[in-house]
């Protein structure tokens, strides 16, 4: 792989582009969590009782922080580098330059990790306004370091799906075939001690499964079993996936 | 002279379609070197693996003395590219066009900003520093690549059909940026299906087709050798050819019937003219002959497609 110092500057290409849309994008991002946080947190945590002694929403705003994650890196990574390698032809212009194939698409991953963060924060942001805090402060910039971590992991398993597709709809089986359901099956909305064995086993091949585990444990400070496995596989998972859209996005983009 | 760019045995291959098929030339330093053709030549194909975007499938390829190959960074760092297809960043002002691929090339704030300056002065669009994209007109755009092309103050330019779609003033605007950079020492690639911007432009042409060179050469002299130095055109119908032709018999020149015109070649088309009115035939002209008789020779007249 050939990656340089350079994939800051691909970084900075989008942050340029990104000047034009922050307003929209904010908002899209804030009234995303309200949604969940309202709709699911407060609205059906009213009939739930208490989750290990808490109110509802303090069991689901750790999950929900990393499912934002995961959507907005996930739609940048589509959608975004989509547009620019077919319709914009930006990376047309970028790999007549310096900058590698490589490093356009691991910037764009990064970018895709940066967009997971803003959401990431400001779902944060929300969540504390309605009283829900991390349990310290050192552990909610540890969050903040995982919330890029999960942006990466995602962001890089979208760039492969974007390394295949003809077109947007094609990102239609990736979103509601793969995403969606991860949202419902990773231990987000409820905990995964009620499913039946084959379903657990399931979720256990979810990488969100995992980051909201891990997600979970750092922000209420709870040990969970199994954390550093969690965290192993992910590692791995994000070496592996990375390392994959990179070749995939160059052979799209290199003939 | 040590050429800038060699190639030998140069070969692209897509799958099973062969796009470049094993050709050799040399472009000398400050010269400007024309390939012509029809589409699907491989003309595009050849320039893309000069700036090392496409990769070399077999045959060698140097630009500066280092291989051509993909992502090497030195040989990009040397060259700017003014591409076909109009890739400018629509996300983005005129200015942060020029000062994001400014970043590309590690070229640091205070000397990017002086440069830019520069090459909006250049391509005669200060005004529209500020502007969007989307306001520019395919003229300004086609200047502003060119400006972006030059950021990295490059040794080779490769400009692919870098004229497509202007109108007679944008165009000739654009060469004569192209030829005062060509004054200036830098050395010119350019692809081209405009034989009037082959013969602007270009001191040495190949014509290309099917992934060959079929010819090589200066276009002045390209045109005295391939086709002489006028053309007559007689628009008659073809019953009449055999008729005309026995008329013309004597005279020294290389016919040809295609559709409904009957080419003559010549040295001395004057002649055959003063032929043609005393035969009072009704469609007929006398020009000198260009490039493009040369071309279409070359490569036929039928439709490429």
């Amino acid at each position: 792989m050939s990656l340089s110092y350079r994939i800051a500057y691909v970084f900075l290409r989008n942050l340029y582009s990104y000047k034009r849309f922050i307003v929209p994008t904010f908002l899209v991002s804030l009234v995303e969590p309200l949604f969940y946080l309202i709709t699911f947190g407060v609205g059906m945590g009213a009939y739930m009782g208490a989750f290990g002694g808490k109110p509802y929403l303090h069991f689901l705003v750790p999950g929900v922080l990393v499912s934002a994650v995961m959507m907005s890196s996930s739609f940048e990574c589509l959608y975004g580098t989509f547009i620019k390698i077919v319709h914009e032809k930006v990376y047309d212009s970028l790999i007549a330059t310096p900058v590698s194939a490589d490093e356009a698409v691991a910037g764009d991953i990064v970018w895709g990790s940066f967009r997971g963060l803003v959401s990431g924060t400001l779902m944060m942001a929300v969540a504390l306004a309605m009283g829900v805090a991390p349990a310290s402060p050192f552990r909610f910039l540890l969050l903040l370091v995982f919330m890029v971590f999960i942006g990466i992991l995602f962001g890089s398993l979208a760039m492969i799906v974007t390394s295949v597709a003809p077109s947007f709809d094609f990102f239609s089986y990736y979103t509601e075939l793969v995403v969606t359901p991860m949202l419902f099956f990773s231990g987000v909305f409820f905990p995964l001690e009620r499913f039946p064995g084959w379903m657990k086993t399931l979720a256990e091949f979810l990488p969100l499964t995992h980051a909201v585990r891990i997600s979970r444990a750092v922000f209420t400070g709870e040990p969970a079993a199994g954390l550093g496995w969690s965290f192993a596989g992910l590692l791995v998972l994000a070496a592996v996936v990375f390392t994959i859209s990179i070749r995939m996005m160059r052979k799209r983009l290199i003939k | 002279m040590i050429p800038l760019v060699t190639a030998s045995g140069l070969t692209k291959n897509y799958g099973d379609l062969v796009a470049v098929a094993g050709i050799d030339f040399e472009i000398q330093e400050g010269e400007c070197f024309g390939f012509l053709g029809p589409n699907g030549a491989g003309k595009t194909t050849t320039v893309r693996m000069i700036h090392c975007v496409s990769p070399v499938t077999s045959g060698t390829l140097t630009v500066g003395g280092l291989p051509a190959s993909i992502d090497n960074r030195a040989v990009k760092m040397m060259t700017g590219v003014i591409p076909q297809e109009i890739n400018l960043d629509n996300d983005l002002t005129v200015q942060e066009n020029l000062v994001i691929f400014a970043r590309f090339f590690d070229i640091g704030r205070r000397e990017a900003r002086a440069r830019i300056a520069e090459l909006l002065r250049f391509v005669e669009l200060e005004a529209k520093a500020g502007s969007k994209i989307s306001e520019l007109s395919t003229g300004m755009k086609r200047r502003l690549l060119i400006a972006r092309a030059l950021i990295n103050r490059p040794r080779l330019i490769v400009a692919d059909e870098p004229t497509t779609g202007l109108d007679p003033q944008a165009r000739h605007l654009i060469w004569q940026r192209l030829r005062q950079l060509k004054s200036q020492g830098t050395t010119l690639v350019l692809t081209t299906q405009y034989m009037e911007e082959a013969q602007q432009l270009c001191d040495r042409i190949v014509v290309m087709y099917q992934g060959k060179i079929l010819k090589e050469g200066i276009p002045a002299k390209l045109v005295e050798e391939e086709i002489g130095r006028e053309v007559v055109e007689i628009r008659i119908p073809p019953e009449e050819d055999g008729k005309v032709l026995a008329e013309l018999s004597a005279f020294p020149c290389v016919h040809e019937r295609v559709g409904d015109t009957l080419y003559f070649y010549c040295r001395d088309g004057h002649a055959l003219m003063r032929k043609l009115i005393e035969l009072d035939l009704p469609n007929t002209l006398n020009r000198p002959a260009t490039l493009e008789d040369v071309f279409l020779k070359l490569t036929g007249r039928s439709l490429h497609e």
